[in-house]
């Protein structure tokens, strides 16, 4: 894996981020707004399977659209992450917080995907639902929190 | 008292320097920032897409307002709180940058949008409140809406790679 991190650092994709600090911060910009859409479609979902949003109506109709919202935010932040993460993969991979950070990524998307959607789409309990959304919130909330912690302490 | 003179005094005053001297303070109020943003910017797109006509509309658009308004205002009050603070410890930087300049445009229009919005488009609502398909203006409305502020989060984070 380090093999592959070094060759990643030496690509001219990495070396042309690596010596623009404007191409860097329009990738750091961009990055933004597509975990914004993300945590946006989290929250919303979650807050819906919460109870507190729409209580009255079926709670896949909010998931399933902001799932496509969650999905649409993470392909931004995923390819603008990876040429982000190319100029310094070295560094990075070792990093405490940036691994953090991926694994609540994994967790978060892992956790909307096989039981958010589900407990969305079946009919079940109000606590199982609440449960749910809980555990929801607070992935996608210390994924932000490791996101920030990252660009500041990194 | 010129605008660059207003800055300058900002910057002087105690919260400037607290932000721009404390070890933890700038790195604090980023992180609030930041999380401002996507409380509230985070929530806005959705209520934005509604009207637009291209998601949720199977739901009323004055009831998804109500219930996304305390998310939306919360993380706005974060976020102008803690933008105000930043801006206090590094004013007479952020005047001059061309990034700074654009994101505040970029807010005022995103004012003045949400004024004529709730003025004018949101006055005649119960017309189209269930249609999945909103008139041009309330379109117009959503449309602008993700536009600026969208371009309030480019600049703004551009701002931290021409500032310093």
């Amino acid at each position: 894996m380090a093999a592959l991190f070094v060759w990643l650092e030496g690509t001219r994709l990495a070396i042309t981020v690596r010596d623009s600090l404007t191409l860097t911060g329009a990738l750091s910009a961009v990055h933004l707004v597509g975990f914004t859409l993300t945590t946006g479609g989290a929250l919303v979902a979650n807050l819906n399977l919460l109870g507190v949003l729409f209580p009255g109506r079926p709670p896949i109709e909010v998931t399933r659209p902001a799932s496509r919202g969650i999905a649409l935010g993470l392909t931004i932040s995923a390819l603008t992450g990876l040429l982000l993460f190319a100029p310094r993969a070295t560094v990075a991979s070792v990093n405490g917080i940036f691994q953090t950070k991926m694994l609540l990524l994994v967790a978060a998307v892992l956790f909307h995907t096989v039981v958010h959607q589900r407990v969305a789409r079946v009919a079940t309990s109000s606590s199982m639902r609440r449960g749910t959304a809980a555990v929801g919130l607070l992935l996608w909330t210390s994924l932000a929190l490791a996101g920030c912690a990252y660009i500041l302490l990194e | 008292m010129t605008l660059y003179q207003m800055f300058e005094w900002l910057e002087a005053t105690s919260l400037g320097v607290l932000v721009r001297e404390s070890a933890w303070g700038f790195p604090i109020l980023v992180a609030f920032h930041l999380m401002g943003i996507m409380l509230s910017v985070g929530t806005l797109v959705w209520f934005d897409l509604r009207l637009l006509g291209v998601s949720m509309t199977g739901v009323r658009a004055s009831l998804m307002y109500r219930r996304l308004m305390p998310w939306m205002f919360t993380g706005f009050a974060i976020m102008f709180i803690s933008g105000f603070m930043l801006l206090a410890g590094f004013a007479t930087n952020a005047y001059g940058n061309v990034y700074f300049r654009i994101k505040i445009i970029a807010m005022v229009l995103a004012a003045v949008n949400a004024f004529l919005y709730h003025r004018f488009t949101e006055r005649r609502i119960v017309q189209w409140d269930d249609a999945p398909g909103p008139p041009t203006a309330a379109r117009m409305a959503g449309l602008v809406s993700i536009s600026v502020w969208m371009t309030v989060i480019l600049a703004g984070r551009m701002m931290s790679y021409t500032m310093f």
